[in-house]
């Protein structure tokens, strides 16, 4: 026993002294910013990432880039809570769902931190500046007209969505549904927005399914970026390349293979490594005494737009993807 | 005496005692002003507890020779319902305690039904665990979705928030509740009649049966317990995170058969400890939070996290075989 207890003894110092080499506490005079996805690991948050460290790099203050590995809001309390003993100076944040973190975001207010969120609004009342990728109706209703344009202004479609708590994902769907009642009267819904917990796998399930029980579907809306990608992959797979349209929001390197062969026509989308860039830009602005205002050049990302209440912040418009152009971007 | 401190320390118990104060102190060194701050010891003890109750809640499952994956959203179910009630009844008649007393009464009573519901797959009709609380985890998810839309129950009353945020004589009240909970298991498994039949049923639930104890019905009330349990824990998340939703406490699923089996739960049943749970899950706490303010990858953090599962394992099949061959 007393030989186990000291193998155990030595194996816990070594794990230690592996993790206190490879990593330094933050020195506490350097400014330190928060950036937290809903969940690190997906393709999306994996390039917002890149682009939040490499603002860090050029701004020459540390970007500590945490979130969750399943998109759990307790778990991002949980996350937030220890990050507020550790001591930060801005916390920018991706909500899981927004009403669920307000009573720690009040406490890191507290605190004395500055509180952003980004790619997903939070609860408006603690939020200092937030950081919005696209106008979500423009975005909604963008995605509507791509499906137009490849399907034709009638016939049956589905909306193979992320996951029904989502918000940002429901914005978008509702202003594209209201888009289509007032614009393109012929299409017709074939069943509720379908959920795929955010996993190509699921989605390409569930578009089997859908291909089965409506022989007459014409076109997909993929929402979500794993989503057009299981979709494209079932209707591929289905050899349906040509009788279904799947349009939706991806990133283009993934949607590579699909766009090739046509059983994607089109992705769209805005730059996630530019809103990772953005949003450290402006915290550490705000941390200087900038504000964003309207029009403001940012560098490397580009002009913003600002709303009337000097807090929201808006990207860009969005970038479509097609077969032609998508060799061209990096994520 | 030194045999007496060698008893102790070769219990299971004793290891992840060892285990936590070792990881205690690795952390303190580690991030030395953060991790032993006031505010960080506070922020433990709100996060602990109902990880701490999920647990709990799963150990006992997992010592009847089961398993719980039913667990999370049985808490969430039931914060739902209740919440709903709460928030609603809040709105019509502006009465807070009232509103906050009939939503915490729901949301035990949905947590025993749907208990009750798992129980009565598993020991009446006969259903393997696994499957049945599989089963039943899709359809609260499900009902769970029907009800909420996908967005999140809000709009509770102020002092519902209480429950998870604030503290009597500086101890946090999720924490009194933990430790109701702690005293309740430990009497129902250690002293009672009931705790014995659960061992019993979970080493062979055939000799049990032989032995004259009612295991359909025993198995049924752990159910139950385990189903309460969850509701407890769901009512603590409900009040700290302001809301109620469906995915709330996800990631504690795997992690509390991790915590139980950690803490010297015989997966195949019959063997468990209140205070070995506990210590388990004081362990992946204080890791979680340490590596957290440390500013580890999250990867890595459960990468460390299964590595000390494997080694408590592997240690404590060492010990038995050891014993074994004395």
């Amino acid at each position: 026993m007393k030989k186990v207890l000291v193998l155990l003894v030595v194996l816990v110092a070594m794990t230690g002294l592996v993790f206190a080499a490879g990593a330094q506490e933050a020195e506490d005079d350097k400014i330190t910013i928060v950036v937290m996805p809903k969940l690190v690991g997906i393709p999306y948050f994996n390039a917002s990432e890149e682009g939040a460290l490499q603002a860090g790099e050029d701004l020459g203050v540390e970007v500590i880039y945490t979130g969750p590995t399943t998109a759990d809001a307790a778990e991002q309390v949980k996350m937030l809570e220890d990050l507020i003993s550790k001591g930060v100076d801005v916390i920018a944040v991706a909500p899981n769902d927004a009403v669920a973190l307000t009573p720690v975001l009040m406490k890191a207010k507290n605190a004395g931190i500055v509180i952003f969120d980004w790619d997903t609004p939070a609860d408006p009342s603690v939020v200092d500046i937030s950081v919005h990728q696209i106008d979500d109706q423009k975005f909604g209703e963008h995605m509507w007209d791509l499906l137009v344009e490849e399907m034709g202004p009638t016939g049956e479609y589905a909306i193979v969505t992320g996951g029904l708590s989502a918000a940002n994902l429901n914005t978008w769907i509702d202003y594209g549904l209201d888009y289509a009642k007032m614009n393109y009267p012929g299409l017709k819904l074939v069943t509720d927005r379908v959920p795929t917990d955010e996993k190509q796998q699921v989605a390409y399930q569930k578009t089997l399914d859908l291909i089965k029980a409506y022989p007459n579907l014409k076109g997909i809306v993929g929402v979500s970026t794993p989503a057009p990608l299981g979709a494209a992959q079932a209707v591929q797979e289905k050899g349906k390349n040509d009788s279904i349209a799947v349009v939706g929001s991806s990133l283009p390197t993934d949607s590579g293979p699909y766009l090739e062969d046509g059983s994607l026509r089109v992705g769209t989308l805005w730059d996630p490594a530019k809103l990772g860039y953005l949003t450290v830009v402006l915290a550490y602005n705000y941390l200087n005494g900038t504000k964003p205002y309207d029009g403001q050049e940012i560098e490397n990302v580009g002009t913003i737009t600002v709303w009337d209440d000097n807090r929201t912040v808006i990207m860009g418009p969005p970038a479509d993807f097609t077969k032609e152009n998508y060799a061209s971007y990096s994520f | 005496m030194q045999s007496k401190l060698k008893k102790v320390f070769s219990s299971k118990e004793g290891v992840l005692f060892v285990i936590f104060v070792l990881i205690f102190i690795l952390m303190s060194i580690l991030s030395p002003h953060k991790f032993l701050s006031n505010y960080n010891i506070q922020s433990l003890a709100y996060q602990l507890p109902e990880f701490g109750i999920l647990s709990l809640s799963m150990m006992l499952i997992i010592m009847t020779g089961g398993i719980n994956l039913s667990l999370t959203f049985t808490a969430t179910l039931s914060m739902i319902v209740g919440g709903l009630a709460m928030s609603s009844s809040f709105e019509s008649t502006g009465m807070a305690f009232l509103s906050v007393l009939i939503g915490v009464v729901i949301m035990l009573l949905v947590s025993a039904v749907l208990g009750m519901f798992n129980g009565l797959v598993v020991s009446y009709i006969g259903v393997t665990p696994m499957l049945a609380t599989l089963g039943a985890s899709t359809l609260f998810e499900g009902i769970s979705l029907n009800i909420t839309k996908g967005g999140a129950i809000s709009g509770f009353p102020f002092m519902f928030l209480n429950i998870g945020n604030s503290a009597i004589l500086g101890i946090p009240v999720p924490m009194i509740i933990f430790i109701v909970v702690l005293v309740y298991m430990w009497i129902l498994l250690e002293k009672s009649r009931m705790g014995a039949a659960i061992v019993m049923i979970g080493c062979n639930p055939k000799v049990a049966e032989y032995s004259g104890i009612r295991v359909k019905k025993i198995l049924f009330q752990t159910y139950i317990i385990s189903g309460i349990l969850a509701g407890i824990a769901g009512i603590i998340m409900a009040s700290r995170y302001n809301s109620a939703k469906e995915s709330y406490g996800s990631s504690y699923l795997l992690q509390s058969v991790a915590a139980s089996v950690l803490g010297g739960t015989n997966i195949s049943g019959g063997e468990g400890k209140v205070l070995g749970t506990l210590l388990a899950a004081m362990i992946l706490q204080i890791i979680s939070s340490g590596l957290n303010i440390f500013g580890l990858n999250r990867y890595l953090t459960n990468v460390l996290m299964g590595f000390i599962l494997i080694l408590v394992l592997a240690i404590n099949f060492i010990t038995d075989y050891l014993k074994k061959n004395k």
